[in-house]
C-alpha cells in the first residue's frame, strides 16, 4: 500500500524505552498531558499565537519535513482546537456576543493544523483534514493510500493530533469515557475500572512508495463502525483473507485502554489473530484519545527498527522472536474499530 | 478507469425543501437570504441569513424522530437531505448497511451548534444531557450509520468551506481505489451562534444581502443548508438513472494566510487547473462555472483573477450564494447539486444583486436564467486555510 519513511511524534513521555513501568510518567487527575518541546522550528511570532494541538502538530511535523519535497499534507483530528473553539465560546458568553478577538476562532478550526504547516513550508500541494474521531488518523491514512495509487512518484506527510480541552474533557467524563483518577503505569490495565485516562500528542509521517530505505510497509488497513464483537471476529478474518495471505504475524499491538468495559473486543481480536502471538499495550504510555492509533503506527515503525519490545509494553512474558510483521488492532470506546497490518521495510 | 457517475441528489436550503424546489427557485431568481426566526444571537436582527424555515421540532416531525436523542438541527437538516437522496436512488436498507457503501460527511460546525447545551455541560453547570453525544464535528456521520446500520468506511471531513468539495474527492478515490462500491456524501451546517460570532469577528459579514463579483459588495451572509450526493461506478449502474459524470476534481493549498487567498490566487489557480487535467478536458470545453463568490472584498476579486489566468475568455459564472447564502461547510455539496441540475435541465441560472463590475477584472457573472448546451460544469470551493478545491460535473 504505502511505505513509511520518517517519523516524528509529541506525546506524554520521553522515551518508551524504560526498564519497567515504574519510571514512566503517570496520568494525574486523569490525565496524560504531553511532554512539548521548546519547538525550535516554529518562528517565535507565529508560535505565541497557536493553540495546543496546532503547536503540537506543526512542532512533530517540521522535525521531519525541512528536507522534503512533499506533495501534500493530510492530516486526521477528532476534535482540532477545541481548546481554542471552548475560549471562543467563553468569550461568546461572557462579552454577550459583543466585540470578539477572532484569534481563537481561526486557530480552533481542525484544518488549521494542515494549513498551518502548508504555510510554514509553503505547500501548495493537496491539503486534507479528516475529523472522524477514533478514525480521523485511519482515514488520513487512507487519503494517503489512495493520494499515492494515483500519484505514484509523490510524498506526502500523514499524521494526528489532538489535544486534552479542560472543558471539553468534562464531557467526556459525564459520558464516563474518562475518569479522574490518579494512576500509575503499572496498574494502567490492572484496575479494572469504567472509564479510560485521557491522553494527548501528536504523530507525523512520511510516506510515498520508495521501498528503498523505508522503516515499514503499510500492506493493509480497515475500518469500520459496529459495537458486536462477533462481527469484529468477521471482518479480522476477512482482514486476513484480503491482505495477511500465509505470511505469520510476530506481534500485536492492541489498543487497549484499561476501561474493562471495553475487553471483549480486545480478547475477540486476540483469539481470532491468533492466541500465541505476543501482545504489546501501549496507552498507559499516551493514554486515550482519539487518534491514539496514530501513536501505535509510531510505536510499531520503532519496534521495526529497534527489533526490540520494551517488557513494560508486553501484556504477558511472550516475547516475540523477530518482529517483521505487526497487526495493530484499537477500537474508540467499541463503537468505532480499526485493523492495520504493517511489515519491516527491507 | 471507470467513470464515477452521480446516481442520487437530496437537498435542503434556504431556498427549498427538497431539490425540485430549489430548482424552481434558482430559475425564477428567487433567494432565501431574509431576516430570520430560528436563531439564538443579538445578530439574528442585524444581518440577513439564508434560514431554512422549518424549527427543529417540526423536522422531528417530518423526520419521525424522537426528540430525546438529542439531534442538532445540523444531524436533522443531513437527515432530511439524505432521505431524499436515498428515495431518489432507490438504494435498499440492505445497499445501505453493505460493508462497500461508504458514508462521508462534511461539516465546520457539527454539533457545535447546541452552543449553550455545549457551555452548560463543559462548565458542569449541567450534568447530565440528552445531548452529551451530540456536540463533535463527527456526530451527524456517527447518528446516519447508525440509524441505517452502515458498516462501510465512514468519515467526516472539515476543511472550512471546501469540506463538502473534499468529501466528494475522498468518495470519489474510494471508489476507484476500490475500497467501496458506491459513496454518500453529505454536506451539511446548520446557522449558529459560534459561526455567526466568528464570520462577526472577522468583520466579513454584511448586513446587506450580498452581491458577488460586485464592484460594491461588502461581505458574506451565512447559511444553512444540506446536500447528500450518491456516487456510484459505471459498470454498477447498468440499471439506474444517471445524472452526471463527477469527471474532474483537484484539491490545492494556497499557502499564504489563515483567513484569506494570496492576492494572485495561487490555491484557486491551481485547483481549477488540476481539475482540467483531472477531467481530461481543455479549459475551453467548460461551459458554466459554479464560482465559490462569496460576496467578500477578497475571495471575489481573488477567484476572478484566478478565472482569467486560466480562461482566455472566462465561461459564464455565477454564485449561488446569492440565493442560499453562504453555507459553509455545506457549500461545495450544495453547488455540486446545483451544478448537477445545470447538467439534468441544459440551463444556467442567474446571478443575483450584481450591479457593477469589479473595475480591476470587469468580469460580469451571467444575470439572466437561459437555455444552454452544457457538457461540463466546474464548481470551485475555496475555505480558511488555503483549502481550494475544484471539481467538474459532467453530461454522463
Amino acid at each position: 500500500m504505502m511505505y513509511i519513511h520518517k517519523t516524528a511524534q509529541i506525546s506524554p513521555q520521553e522515551t518508551i524505552f524504560h526498564k519497567d513501568a515504574d519510571t514512566i510518567k503517570p496520568g494525574v487527575n486523569g490525565k496524560l498531558l504531553a511532554k512539548e518541546p521548546l519547538y525550535p522550528f516554529i518562528p517565535a511570532g507565529i508560535l505565541r499565537r497557536m493553540g495546543k494541538s496546532v503547536k503540537m502538530g506543526v512542532g512533530a511535523a517540521l522535525t521531519i519535513i525541512e528536507k522534503e519535497e512533499l506533495n501534500g499534507i493530510i492530516i486526521g483530528t477528532a476534535n482540532g482546537g477545541m481548546n481554542d473553539c471552548m475560549k471562543f465560546l467563553q468569550q461568546i458568553v461572557d462579552y454577550e456576543e459583543g466585540m470578539l478577538s477572532p484569534g481563537n476562532f481561526v486557530q480552533g478550526v481542525p484544518n488549521a493544523i494542515a494549513s498551518q504547516i502548508g504555510l510554514l513550508t509553503h505547500n501548495k500541494g493537496y491539503n486534507n483534514t479528516h475529523v472522524h474521531e477514533g478514525l480521523a488518523f485511519e482515514n488520513a491514512l487512507m487519503d494517503a493510500v489512495m493520494q499515492l495509487a494515483e500519484n505514484k512518484n509523490n510524498s506526502y506527510l500523514v499524521g494526528a493530533v489532538d489535544e486534552i480541552s479542560d472543558f471539553y474533557h468534562n464531557i467526556e467524563i459525564l459520558k464516563g469515557n474518562f475518569n479522574s483518577d490518579n494512576i500509575l503505569a503499572k496498574d494502567f490495565y490492572a484496575t479494572k475500572q469504567k472509564g479510560a485516562i485521557a491522553g494527548e500528542g501528536a504523530a507525523m509521517f512520511v510516506v510515498n512508495n520508495q521501498q528503498e530505505g523505508a522503516i515499514a510497509k503499510l500492506t493493509g488497513i480497515d475500518t469500520f463502525n459496529n459495537t458486536d464483537p462477533e462481527y469484529l471476529r468477521k471482518r479480522l478474518l476477512d482482514f486476513k483473507t484480503k491482505y495477511q495471505e500465509e505470511a505469520p504475524i510476530d506481534l500485536i499491538i492492541s489498543g487497549e485502554n484499561g476501561d474493562d468495559r471495553f475487553d471483549n473486543y480486545y480478547s475477540t481480536m486476540e483469539t481470532t489473530v491468533g492466541k500465541d502471538i505476543p501482545v504489546v499495550r501501549f496507552k498507559h504510555l499516551c493514554g486515550e484519545y482519539s487518534t491514539a492509533a496514530s501513536y501505535s503506527l509510531w510505536l510499531a515503525c520503532q519496534l521495526l527498527q529497534n527489533q526490540e519490545v520494551p517488557s513494560h509494553l508486553l501484556k504477558s512474558e511472550n516475547h516475540p522472536k523477530q518482529i517483521n510483521r505487526i497487526l495493530i488492532y484499537n477500537t474508540y470506546f467499541g463503537v468505532q474499530q480499526s485493523i492495520m497490518l504493517l511489515e519491516k521495510g527491507v | 478507469m471507470s467513470k464515477i457517475f452521480v446516481t442520487g441528489i437530496g437537498a435542503i436550503s434556504a431556498i427549498g425543501n427538497n431539490v425540485e424546489e430549489q430548482h424552481k427557485a434558482l430559475m425564477g431568481g428567487y433567494y432565501g437570504i431574509t431576516t430570520v426566526n430560528n436563531i439564538d444571537s443579538k445578530y439574528a436582527s442585524l444581518f440577513p441569513f439564508g434560514e431554512i424555515k422549518i424549527t427543529d421540532n417540526q423536522f422531528i416531525e417530518i423526520l419521525k424522530e424522537d426528540n430525546y436523542k438529542g439531534l442538532s438541527r445540523t444531524t436533522l437538516l443531513a437527515l432530511h437531505a439524505f432521505e431524499e437522496a436515498i428515495k431518489n436512488c432507490q438504494l435498499t436498507n440492505e445497499e445501505l448497511s453493505s460493508a462497500d457503501t461508504a458514508l462521508i460527511c462534511a461539516t465546520t460546525i457539527g454539533g457545535m451548534s447546541l452552543i449553550n447545551e455545549l457551555y452548560r455541560n463543559a462548565t458542569l453547570t449541567d450534568l447530565d444531557s440528552k445531548y452529551l453525544y451530540s456536540y463533535d464535528y463527527t456526530s451527524v456521520a456517527r447518528y446516519m450509520q447508525e440509524k441505517y446500520k452502515m458498516n462501510g468506511i465512514v468519515n467526516t471531513i472539515n476543511t472550512a468551506c471546501s469540506s463538502s468539495a473534499n468529501a466528494l474527492i475522498y468518495g470519489a478515490n474510494l471508489i476507484k481505489n476500490g475500497f467501496a462500491k458506491r459513496a454518500i456524501i453529505c454536506g451539511v451546517d446548520s446557522l449558529a451562534k459560534f459561526t455567526i460570532n466568528g464570520f462577526n469577528s472577522l468583520r466579513i459579514l454584511s448586513s446587506d444581502i450580498c452581491k458577488p463579483f460586485d464592484a460594491e459588495r461588502n461581505g458574506l451572509n451565512l447559511g444553512e443548508a444540506s446536500a447528500v450526493i450518491i456516487l456510484e461506478k459505471e459498470e454498477d449502474c447498468k440499471d439506474k438513472k444517471i445524472y452526471a459524470t463527477l469527471s474532474g476534481y483537484y484539491n490545492a493549498n494556497d499557502a499564504f494566510h489563515a483567513s484569506a487567498l494570496s492576492e494572485n490566487g495561487d490555491g484557486p489557480y491551481l485547483s481549477m487547473a488540476g481539475a482540467l487535467v483531472s477531467a481530461k478536458i481543455p479549459a475551453t470545453e467548460i461551459q458554466f462555472i459554479n464560482a465559490h463568490g462569496t460576496g467578500t472584498e477578497n475571495n471575489d476579486v481573488v477567484e476572478s483573477k484566478a478565472m482569467m489566468r486560466i480562461f482566455n475568455t472566462v465561461p459564464p459564472f455565477a454564485s449561488t450564494k446569492s440565493n442560499t447564502g453562504h453555507t459553509l461547510g455545506a457549500a461545495g455539496a450544495i453547488e455540486a447539486v446545483f451544478s448537477i441540475l445545470n447538467i439534468i435541465h441544459q440551463e444556467i441560472y442567474p446571478a443575483l444583486h450584481f450591479t457593477k463590475p469589479i473595475e480591476d477584472t470587469g468580469l460580469n457573472p451571467v444575470v439572466i436564467y437561459k437555455k444552454l448546451s452544457i457538457q461540463n460544469v466546474m464548481s470551485n470551493s475555496f475555505g480558511f486555510g488555503g483549502n481550494c478545491s475544484s471539481l467538474i460535473f459532467s453530461k454522463p
